[in-house]
């Protein structure tokens, strides 16, 4: 237990009409990267706002390292980075002016680390806080969270409104802290970070926590499925009638799919090297698949 | 006759940021794509389209009208999905709809209806208490709830949940289909894949290369990583003339440039050997794209 950093006892907050989130469990453990999925107003932000100490728990509580985020909210601030879903800046002229208050309020003096995380998200500071894209003030936020260098970053969506090569370098970043040993919270609606980065994620529906995934074994997942295009119809009814694994088929489009375990890769290629194929796609078992299959049950 | 026009566009707002010279034409019933990284001017130049920005040399229009002489006329006939949102407060859902309703004397709320029940919004919400993807779909639903004929939409899916990016996809796709005409902006490629029929790419403020959505879709080449069983299999893949885009003796494994079109030789002379697993790397939009977003300016930092 005592490797446990933060923990989400039976917490509840109710906002009626359904609103809110009902106990939820989460048990995040040092130096581990936890990714927080699921549909928007569906609790992310809300369950991040009570581990902040924003918000008081109807029900339940969160520890982070034994501390109650409510009681000791200003004890925990000075060990957590955050960065929130919603960003509003005070009204100074540059990035630069703020991120020097920031650094000033958190106590640093030597901006190595800042610049470290400057330049590897390619942040122009100096340009005018009011006038940075949505994107520029991402980076922005994101710089004056990280650079506390703290043991713990809890991050609302820290990515939205990146862009691809910046989403990369971000991952870069949070590898890092993660080498340093450092333990990270973050939600996310873009599957391939959390897929890349995340050890364990939860996700929530309607305020409810209905699956924790332990990422490690999604990525060894054993089954195979392809999709298959022929170049005439008389190949495909004939491979269709020779191979048995086929999962779907699209007729008008000379299309099958099939499904096999791995071990069974030779046979596939075996029997298609008779026939004339004209393209070969694999159908990739993501988090977002799994992801559609849990909060598509009960939909419609 | 092309529906939106952009032409010389330029807006300078010193130490080399703004737009300079940005041309574009989006013809009737086209999807148009605008892509470029953080802060290359996609926002700047959707701003001037709907008259919020005075151009400082060229001009845009809208249906052959200027767009600054004549914002307020045009914002009537295009849909406006923002960038970033700012909902008035101590208001529901509901309430900033009616308002919007009234402000653009809609009578008939058909089609709103059916828009909240595609976007699975419950407007009876104060917006102060609404999450960051709901405020995005409550502007989803007010930029499109008077049917518009054109529709321009900066970075509409950023902040919704994949869900949502779908649902979101799919009703472009029949708006289309409808004959609207749209222009986008977006870093997510799956949906400028799905709907745009040309792209263009901006960056530091230049547009830098415009092409036919279709041209890049049938450049099909693939990469594949095939996994052998043995060394020896191993070897013999290794010396056959293919273009290796990485290899891995350790691993017994490589990875394998192959057009569509040869497949059928890959198919053959891999079925004469030992695979313990066979995996395919799609190569997207993305990867094409990811070259213009590389960036070779050096961040100077905080001093």
């Amino acid at each position: 237990m005592e490797d446990t950093i933060i923990q989400v006892r039976n917490l509840s907050k109710d906002y009626g009409h359904g609103r809110g989130i009902f106990d939820i469990n989460l048990n995040i453990e040092k130096g581990k990267v936890y990714g927080y999925v699921g549909t928007n107003g569906s609790g992310k932000t809300t369950t991040i706002r009570n581990m902040m100490g924003f918000i008081k728990p109807d029900r339940g509580n969160v520890t982070i390292q034994g501390l109650d985020s409510w009681k000791d909210a200003t004890e925990i601030k000075k060990s957590v980075s955050y960065v929130p879903g919603e960003i509003a800046f005070p009204s100074l002229a540059t990035g630069t002016d703020f991120l020097k208050l920031q650094a000033d309020y958190l106590g640093i003096h030597d901006l190595t680390y800042m610049n470290h995380i400057i330049s590897m998200l390619q942040l122009d500071p100096t340009a005018n806080l009011k006038r940075m894209s949505k994107g520029m003030k991402q980076k922005t936020a994101i710089t004056a969270a990280l650079m506390g260098d703290k043991d713990l970053l809890i991050l609302d969506e820290p990515t939205t409104g990146l862009d691809p090569l910046m989403r990369d370098s971000f991952i870069e970043l949070i590898r890092e802290e993660k080498e340093k040993g450092r333990t990270i919270f973050m939600s996310s609606h873009i599957f391939e970070e959390i897929e890349h980065i995340c050890d364990q994620v939860a996700m929530i529906k309607d305020g409810r926590i209905v699956d924790t995934i332990d990422l490690w074994s999604l990525r060894h997942w054993k089954t195979k499925i392809f999709d298959i295009r022929f170049k005439g119809l008389d190949d495909y009814k004939k491979f269709l009638a020779k191979f048995h694994q086929i999962k779907d088929t699209d007729e008008d489009e000379l299309l099958c799919q099939v499904e096999m375990p791995v071990s069974e890769i030779e046979q596939l290629f075996y029997v298609l090297k008779k026939f004339s194929v004209a393209s070969i796609k694999e159908e990739h078992i993501t988090l977002e698949q799994y992801f559609r299959k849990v909060y598509e049950k009960g939909r419609g | 006759m092309s529906i939106i026009d952009v032409s010389n566009l330029t807006k300078d707002y010193g130490h080399g940021r703004g737009v300079f010279d940005v041309a574009i034409s989006v013809e009737k019933g086209e999807c148009y794509g605008f892509l470029g990284p953080n802060g290359a001017g996609k926002t700047t130049t959707i701003r001037h389209l709907m008259g919020f920005s005075k151009p400082q040399k060229g001009s845009t229009s809208i249906m052959g009208r200027d767009s600054w002489k004549n914002s307020a006329m045009l914002q009537k006939m295009i849909g406006y999905l923002p960038g970033e949102i700012a909902l008035p407060q101590g208001i529901t859902g509901t309430g900033f709809l009616n308002m919007m309703k009234r402000m653009r004397g809609l009578g008939d709320d058909s089609y709103l209806k059916m828009l909240l029940e595609k976007f699975e919004l419950d407007p009876n919400i104060g917006t102060k208490q609404m999450s960051l993807g709901v405020k995005r779909k409550l502007a989803v639903v007010t930029a499109f709830m008077h049917d518009p004929d054109i529709l321009i939409l900066d970075e509409p899916t950023s902040g919704l949940d994949p869900i949502m990016q779908q649902i979101f996809i799919d009703y472009i796709e029949d708006e289309k289909k409808r004959g609207k005409t749209i222009f986008l902006s977006s870093h997510i490629f799956h949906e400028v894949d799905a709907t745009c029929d040309k792209i263009a790419i901006i960056k530091d403020g230049r547009v830098i290369s415009k092409f036919v959505a279709n041209d890049l879709k049938n450049k099909s080449d693939k990469v594949y990583r095939v996994t052998f069983k043995t060394i020896e299999d191993y070897r013999k893949f290794e010396k056959l003339p293919y273009q290796f885009a990485s290899k891995n003796p350790d691993k017994l494994r490589l990875r394998v440039h192959v057009l569509d079109d040869d497949v059928n030789q890959l198919i053959t002379d891999i079925s004469n050997l030992g695979i313990a697993d066979f995996h395919e790397f799609p190569t997207t939009l993305e990867d094409y794209f990811m070259k213009f977003y590389k960036e070779d300016r050096v961040f100077e930092g905080v001093k």
